[in-house]
């Protein structure tokens, strides 16, 4: 990625002209849980916990001249015991009135609420469904392209996004380079509707999987490297609706990942949420379905015969049991909003694992969202 | 007939209270075209331009006056709360800058008066020579 090209920018928009108008604002989720006895979820443990989910941010924007604006988001989460980082720093030009060039680092608008989903006080939920919206690849480095327009009573967003990511998960790294994502949202006063493609080179490395992927590969090469997620193509593929008609709302959201050559399962997330406004209080119901648990490799493992077959499927299923999900969650939450700008939240959540009865848990959470 | 002023009474307050007395408003130099359509999707911050390209300034009211939570009703038909977490999301996604608040109708008028692109909203009994009234029905 054109990374030199982008501070660049980056440090011309820091060189404000003094007369430049700076806005700041800021928002802050505190919010806590604690799971039933002897279980875990999301972080979550028997005993109460405030930090898995607190979040504390400023954001700094200020405009150069008419068409360009700088933004900056500084984010402490509780989870990094509140260190604070630039979650997003780039620079927007507004090209016409109706098409915007960013570029910098900034959410990638992969689902419906990613570029809010740290604001808690902008949707209904404690947490948005992390079945769907967990992923390693919120943000990226890049340049993004966002147009709208109007066509009679209905609004037309295209936007598209090139650039890199890397992130820590699952006790590795995943990279992903050339990442590209164009997305495509048609909505009118109550209803809309949204559709998402992208794909990037993908490269995951952990300590011990890479040491069992190594050790494969000391027996054949060529299925090593179907298995490792190294500079392999993955797709991502999404869709939604939401119908908000102010006094009662529904929406939904369907994903699908899938890095073909390795040994990752195609993980299918969806969720589809409910719920109505009556004065101050937000009540709704969500449920939220992962289903990732597809077994990858064997067939090209019996491609290859015997002995090796027998000799590397107790590995080859190792590592699909690291990687299988297979789950759901009933969520019921309450909003209430306590005064401008500041909201209170109570969440109960039931997961339900069909591969593991033991990882089965309840979940209760509250939030405080507030934005300044 | 008693029971007919009442009503006449009872029936002009009610009225009063459901067409209320807001009147968009922008500079009196400002010829763009202004419909109920615009004016909604500016205040959603949908539109950030008027019909003759100029970007405009959105100024309303402070959430806890009645006129700002008539307005939010009947134009934008969303509860002032609801405004108010739609445009957060907007303002940290960079996307649109907050409206600015005024805390009377003098304000709001001396604002429009000194930014040419600025669109607010008053109680009608404050309209003046010194702000065009918009028609948005």
């Amino acid at each position: 990625m054109k990374k030199s090209l982008i501070v660049a920018m980056l440090s011309t928009a820091v060189a404000l002209p003094a007369h430049a108008d700076i806005r700041i604002n800021g928002f802050a989720n505190l919010v806590g849980g604690v799971t039933g006895s002897e279980e875990s979820l999301y972080g979550y443990d028997d005993t109460f916990n405030f930090s898995e989910e607190s979040l504390f941010a400023l954001q700094a924007s200020g405009s150069i001249n008419e068409r360009m604006s700088a933004t900056v988001q500084i984010l402490a989460r509780g989870a990094d015991d509140y260190s604070p980082n630039f979650e997003w720093a780039y620079v927007s030009y507004r090209m016409t009135n109706r098409a915007t060039f960013s570029a910098g680092r900034f959410r990638l608008p992969l689902f419906k609420y990613s570029d809010s989903l740290d604001i808690g006080y902008s949707h209904h939920w404690v947490s948005v469904p992390q079945a769907v919206y967990d992923v390693p690849f919120n943000n990226i480095d890049g340049f993004r392209l966002d147009y709208s327009d109007f066509v009679g009573d209905w609004e037309i967003k295209l936007g598209g996004a090139v650039g890199a990511f890397e992130n820590e998960v699952s006790g590795g790294v995943i990279t992903g380079d050339n990442t590209y994502m164009v997305n495509a949202e048609l909505s009118n006063d109550w209803f809309s509707v949204r559709a998402v493609y992208g794909g990037t080179e993908a490269t995951f490395s952990q300590a011990q999987l890479d040491a069992v992927v190594g050790q494969i590969g000391q027996a054949n090469a060529g299925f090593a490297d179907f298995l490792a997620i190294d500079e392999d193509t993955a797709n991502f593929v999404g869709v939604g609706f939401n119908i908000d008609r102010f006094s009662w709302f529904l929406s939904g959201e369907y994903t699908n990942i899938e890095i073909a050559d390795s040994y990752t399962p195609t993980d299918e997330a969806m969720f589809v949420t409910a719920g109505f406004r009556a004065g101050k209080w937000t009540p709704s119901l969500t449920y939220s379905v992962f289903e990732g648990d597809e077994v990858k490799g064997v067939e090209e493992l019996a491609a290859l015969g015997q002995p090796l077959e027998a000799a590397l499927t107790p590995a080859v299923l190792g590592i699909n049991a690291q990687f299988a999900q297979n789950y759901q969650v009933a969520t019921a939450t309450i909003r209430y909003d306590y005064a401008a700008n500041f909201a209170v939240k109570l969440e109960f959540s039931q997961y339900t694992d069909d591969l593991v009865e033991a990882r089965d848990a309840s979940l209760a959470r509250f939030a405080i969202n507030y934005v300044f | 007939m008693k029971r007919i002023i009442g009503t006449f009474i009872f029936g002009a307050l009610f009225s009063s209270q459901v067409f209320a007395g807001y009147a968009v408003v922008v500079h009196p130099e400002n010829t763009s075209e202004i419909d109920y359509q615009l004016v909604k999707r500016i205040f959603l911050g949908k539109e950030t331009a008027f019909s003759n390209g100029e970007v405009a300034t959105v100024l309303t009211h402070s959430p806890d006056s009645a006129l700002r939570v008539e307005f939010d009703e009947a134009v934008l038909q969303r509860r002032t709360a609801a405004v108010d977490a739609y445009w957060s999301k907007l303002v940290f996604t960079g996307r649109g800058t907050m409206p600015k608040t005024v805390s009377s109708d003098q304000e709001m008028i001396e604002l429009i008066l000194q930014n040419k692109n600025a669109i607010g909203f008053i109680d009608t009994s404050s309209v003046n020579s010194d702000v065009k009234v918009v028609k948005i029905d």
